[in-house]
């Protein structure tokens, strides 16, 4: 009887339960796991020891590529977030209903667009010869040098990262009650103050979310600093791609990969933290 | 004033590379600049005379129908569980069910390479299917559990009070209510499937997807192909993509009333 | 009326610690309409989930028609429920989601089709057959509503603070529908309600629950007039309640010795120690100056509430506590009346209502 109650529930429960535990926990436990094995002759043995993780975090450019990663995805989270402030602010406040719907919709439509065309189209865009240069040509400056660059990479992150960070903006920006705004002009506050004691703190939660999935997309992309950013320095991802597809060095791969997550989840934690931190009294 | 300016700068931004590649896959230079070459079909009929790239768009076809219906389904139970049942260890559940979009896809894709090697799957098209399945069941979930959301509770209670068993009442409420939701999140995870490129490059093998092709042709030089593959690519997903929001908005209008 | 239709005997329920219902024994009767009724989370709506199978009492039993109906799942059931939010099924039109009861109980189409035109016909309904549910008005909703529940033609309908949703004047035509078709089916209703006058305008018996138990049954007027407990004469109505110890007796009558000062208790009622009276505030009089007889308490005027053509003043009595009176409109004309004027509540000591133990 007890059983036979349960068949209808678990049907239900069991099947993201099965699947993500054998195709994702599994996965990335082994993964773990994987970073202790031993590499001899160009084969993976199972074992206990220390020497990826040593060799991995012993050398300096690991630790180049480790600092170069951090501040990129730091600078890309804060550029995003900077750029579409104001962007996010217009669509919650200053359009109609019905506009912001639309254009939530049209930032949505580069999630479906192939990431690496859009990185291709900046390529050719951003080239010596390439059209912005062209036009500048045409006013008599330039050409400046765009891709294989920090800028070229920027440019990477914030074609993949900008339209969730409106979004996300957008959708909690929106949601502040728009009497406290009021209130507070009522009270005397500027409209530029209000921004400042008012709607960021009422909107502090999208806020941060959304800057924390920029850093976590710019962080682990590897698209942007390839193809626009030059590769050299590598990011830990084109670490993790270039240990793996040319050397077999799956173990000192995983020990990258396995730092690349602690570091994103200190991040979220630190993030989670601020955003549902109570201010102080 | 202004702040039109400005949402119009970073529309301009966010869609430059889409206009760009859509354009240039029409244009003859080799290397476009402005002021534009002459239209032409000629980056169109060279990638899709190599039978490779047919290849690809049907592996592709075919792992993007396999890990949407996997994802939806699997995202339906997950839904229907969060949406009807509390239980112990629910907020562990949900992080379980959520989490992987989370995990940078380098990392998903060293992670399924390595396990996937380990039981025998590496290079096969079940390889990509089951990644994408575990990338695409989180947007399933959601996509339902949205509607889910704005159903009645009581609808469930309702059909069991006139006489439905649990069963029916799924089949005669539940599956009815959510239809249009699934049918979205089919076509959402097929789009989202058919863009991945990172985790089906670590894991296809020599069963390469459309996208696999076009990274490997960046890999390459400078060619027009890509804008010609991926202007292809687009209008699959926008298709998908369309095909979902009308659907979705249709319904949620239509019971507003 | 004739036997009983459902009895509780010693239920519970329980939800992790919170108890939602303590030892109910209640007895329903066939063809009887009984109002459940009290504050929100009294237990009332658990009630009657669990007589329709939505939840299981943790103790005790309830037999429906002389059948324990512990562990009979819900769609075994024939206690059709009519919903507070409604519940009607947005994918299906009027005449499918009349039809879902029957086409669960596996009627063939033909009878399906005969039933359902019949009741749609019988609630006002015909030609809306094909209407979607959002093209309906909330009163047509309300029928749709009971022609599902009712086309099974049940012994029992569960109905769970239906008008609810409905707009004031709508509620009092869908009253005089709900007790028209009680009569005519002759069937029980049992009403969930925290509205005293819907309770009150159609129910047989009012039922009346309070942190999980029964406080009161009885006719709606016997538990308007003698409230057995606090609790009741404080739901109920609009009562002024003192408590007290009787202190002796004054011209054969007890006298209870308050805060608010020294009241008669009604003839007749003996008791000592410590208790409780409850008096309407519609029999509460007011005056300028001291009145003759008992029961007279110096007041201030703190606050007055008007109610369509009588007046609701709020006074405070010199022990700080409040005390209502309902006045109408000839009896005000007498008074001066501004914030903190100082005025004498009475009333005649029958007025008075001796309250039970504890409520």
């Amino acid at each position: 009887m007890a059983l036979r109650r349960l068949i209808y529930p678990m049907t239900w429960r069991l099947p993201i339960v099965v699947w993500q535990a054998a195709f994702f926990v599994v996965p990335l436990g082994f993964m773990v796991v994987m970073s202790f094995w031993a590499v001899r002759n160009y084969r993976m043995q199972p074992d206990f020891i220390l020497d990826n993780w040593a060799k991995m975090l012993g050398r300096g450019y690991f630790w180049d590529a480790y600092w170069l990663t951090v501040i990129r995805a730091a600078a890309a989270s804060a550029i995003a977030s900077l750029v579409a402030f104001p962007a996010s602010y217009a669509l919650a406040y200053k359009v109609s209903p019905a506009a912001r719907r639309w254009a939530i919709f049209f930032l949505i439509i580069p999630f479906f667009t192939s990431y690496l065309v859009r990185t291709y189209a900046w390529q050719v865009i951003l080239a010596e010869q390439g059209v912005i240069n062209a036009g500048l040509g045409f006013i008599g400056i330039g050409p400046f040098t765009m891709l294989n660059s920090g800028f070229g990479a920027m440019v990477g992150y914030l074609t993949l990262t900008l339209p969730l960070v409106v979004i996300l903006q957008t959708f909690s920006l929106a949601s502040v009650d728009r009497n406290l705004i009021e209130a507070a002009w009522n009270l005397g506050c500027s409209r530029f103050r209000a921004i400042f004691l008012v709607i960021i703190p009422s909107a502090k939660v999208g806020l941060i979310l959304g800057a924390v999935f920029c850093f976590i997309l710019s962080f682990g992309d590897f698209v942007s600093p390839y193809y626009l950013g030059g590769s050299k320095p590598p990011t830990l991802s084109i670490l993790i791609i270039d240990t793996t597809k040319s050397g077999q060095q799956w173990p000192r791969a995983a020990v990258v990969a396995v730092t690349m997550i602690a570091t994103l989840l200190a991040v979220a934690f630190a993030a989670v933290g601020a955003a549902y931190r109570k201010p102080k009294p | 004033m202004l702040a039109r300016v400005y949402l119009a700068a970073i529309f301009a931004f966010v869609f430059a590379p889409i206009v760009a590649s859509f354009v240039f896959s029409f244009n003859s230079d080799r290397f476009p600049t402005v002021p534009l070459g002459s239209f032409t079909f000629h980056w169109y009929e060279t990638a899709f005379s190599k039978p490779g790239v047919w290849e690809a768009f049907r592996t592709s076809l075919l792992v993007s129908a396999s890990a949407a219906t996997l994802s939806t389904l699997i995202g339906f139970c997950t839904a229907y569980t969060d949406f009807r049942f509390g239980f112990r260890f629910k907020p562990a559940y949900l992080a379980l069910a959520l989490l992987p979009p989370t995990i940078p896809l380098v990392i998903m894709g060293l992670a399924m390479l390595a396990w996937l090697s380990n039981v025998g799957l590496s290079g096969t098209v079940t390889a990509v299917v089951i990644s994408h399945t575990v990338l695409g069941a989180p947007f399933a979930m959601a996509v339902i559990r949205l509607r889910l959301s704005q159903m009645d509770p009581a609808l469930e209670a309702a059909a069991w009070n006139l006489g439905a068993s649990e069963w029916g009442a799924m089949r005669q409420v539940i599956l009815p209510f959510c239809r249009p939701s699934v049918i979205a999140a089919f076509c959402l995870t097929a789009a989202v499937s058919f863009d991945e490129f990172a985790v089906a490059w670590f894991v296809s093998g020599l069963n390469k997807t459309v996208p696999v092709v076009i990274l490997e042709i960046l890999q390459g030089n400078v060619d027009p192909q890509i804008n010609a593959i991926g202007t292809v690519v687009f209008l699959t997903s926008m298709a998908l993509v369309v095909m979902a929001q009308v659907l979705v908005m249709r319904r949620t209008r239509g019971e507003a009333g | 009326m004739s036997g009983p239709l459902v009895v509780f005997d010693g239920v519970v329920k329980r939800y992790g610690s919170v108890v939602a219902v303590k030892r109910m024994d209640l007895t329903i009767a066939k063809g009887e309409f009984v109002a459940l009724m009290g504050p929100s989370g009294c237990g009332k709506t658990t009630t009657l989930r669990m007589l329709a199978g939505l939840e299981e009492p943790d103790e005790g039993t309830i037999t429906i028609g002389g059948r324990p109906m512990n562990g009979v799942p819900a769609h075994e059931r024939d206690t059709p429920l009519v919903w507070q939010s409604l519940a009607l099924f947005p994918f299906l039109n009027v005449r499918e989601n009349v039809e879902f009861g029957l086409r669960m109980r596996g009627i063939d189409a033909g009878k399906r089709q005969r039933r359902v035109l019949e009741w749609l016909e019988r609630m006002g309904l015909k030609g809306f057959e094909e209407r979607r549910i959002d093209q309906l008005s909330g009163g047509q909703r309300q029928r749709v509503a009971l022609a599902r529940s009712l086309v099974t033609e049940p012994e029992m309908l569960l109905l769970d603070e239906p008008l609810s949703a409905l707009d004031a004047h709508l509620v009092v035509r869908m009253q005089g529908v709900l007790t028209r078709l009680q009569r005519e089916l002759g069937i029980t209703f049992v009403y969930v309600t925290h509205s005293q006058s819907e309770a009150f305008a159609m129910a047989d018996r009012v039922v009346i629950m309070g942190h999980g138990e029964i406080a009161q049954t009885g006719a709606p007027r016997e538990v308007y007039r003698a409230p057995a407990n606090r609790f009741v004469a404080e739901f109920v109505g609009r009562n002024n309640i003192f408590e007290g110890t009787v202190a002796g007796v004054e011209n054969g009558q007890a006298v209870l010795e308050s805060p608010a000062g020294r009241l008669r208790l009604p003839a007749g009622s003996a008791v000592s120690g410590n208790a409780s009276i409850a008096v309407a505030a519609d029999r509460v009089r007011v005056s300028a100056g001291r009145p003759e007889g008992p029961n007279a308490i110096r007041c201030q005027l703190i606050s007055e509430e008007f109610v369509g053509a009588s007046v609701i003043l709020y006074l405070e009595a010199p022990d700080g506590s409040e005390i209502k009176a309902q006045l109408g409109e000839a009896e005000l004309r007498t008074l001066d009346l501004h914030s903190g004027a100082e005025l004498w509540v009475s009333w005649e000591p029958a007025a008075a209502h001796l309250l039970g133990g504890q409520g």
